[in-house]
């Protein structure tokens, strides 16, 4: 089972939340301005990677450091700490012809949700 | 998991009702089931991502017609029965004194 909380942390738990942030040092695989794919899986397992996202293109457009990957972490696998991106999506990748030529769509994805996007 | 959960471009689910003046609990049994879920979690029963993988695995028709809060208290119940500290039979003896006026 997972380690025990402590008490003292309670309170600032339920009034903040419960973070995955982690300070550890890992280096980033991309940086703001990188065109990515999302990676297209259909694990029966735990993932935070949307259906709807999967398997189309995008662009990084910040960094927002490090986090626990919640794929392995469900699964009592490792926290596998990686950086997450804002991810900034067309809305036509997403939804095709018919959606609004101007909309966006900003996803915050784990490094192991991309791959470089290929032209 | 491609869950029930997973709704982003779904039609047809009605409107987001935004409440103007949104309460922190709708009733007792919500504040209670969001005290029982920070007592469990902080005891180290699951990580916050084994729980939301507890929410996912609700039954489709069950996840879609039921509360925010009875999302959690499957998860909770889901997670604490896989650990071992928590059994049906409990579950089921504790409904029953509730039942009966037992607090």
């Amino acid at each position: 089972m997972p380690a025990m909380f402590p008490a003292s942390g309670v309170e600032e738990l339920v009034r903040t939340g419960a973070s995955c942030r982690v300070a550890v040092d890992v280096n980033p695989g991309f940086k703001s301005g990188d065109a990515v794919r999302a990676v297209n899986i259909n694990p029966v397992t735990h993932t935070r990677l949307p259906l709807y996202v999967r398997g189309k293109r995008g662009v990084v457009v910040e960094d927002r450091g490090v986090f626990v990957f919640p794929d392995t972490n469900a699964q009592l696998k490792g926290e596998k700490p990686q950086h997450v991106y804002s991810v900034m999506f067309a809305a036509e990748e997403l939804w095709g012809h018919g959606s609004g030529r101007k909309d966006k769509c900003y996803l915050d994805l784990w490094e192991d949700y991309m791959v470089p996007a290929k032209e | 998991m491609n869950g029930i959960h997973d709704l982003g471009g779904r039609h047809g689910m009605g409107p987001i009702n935004i409440e103007p003046i949104e309460p922190v609990f709708h009733a007792e049994w919500e504040r209670r089931i969001f005290g029982m879920f920070i007592l469990a979690f902080a005891g180290g029963h699951f990580n916050i991502d084994q729980f939301r993988h507890g929410v996912e695995q609700m039954a489709p028709a069950e996840y879609l017609s039921s509360d925010y809060y009875e999302h959690w208290l499957h998860a909770l119940e889901l997670c604490c029965k896989a650990n071992g500290s928590l059994t049906d039979d409990e579950i089921q003896s504790r409904m029953k004194e509730l039942a009966r006026g037992d607090a």
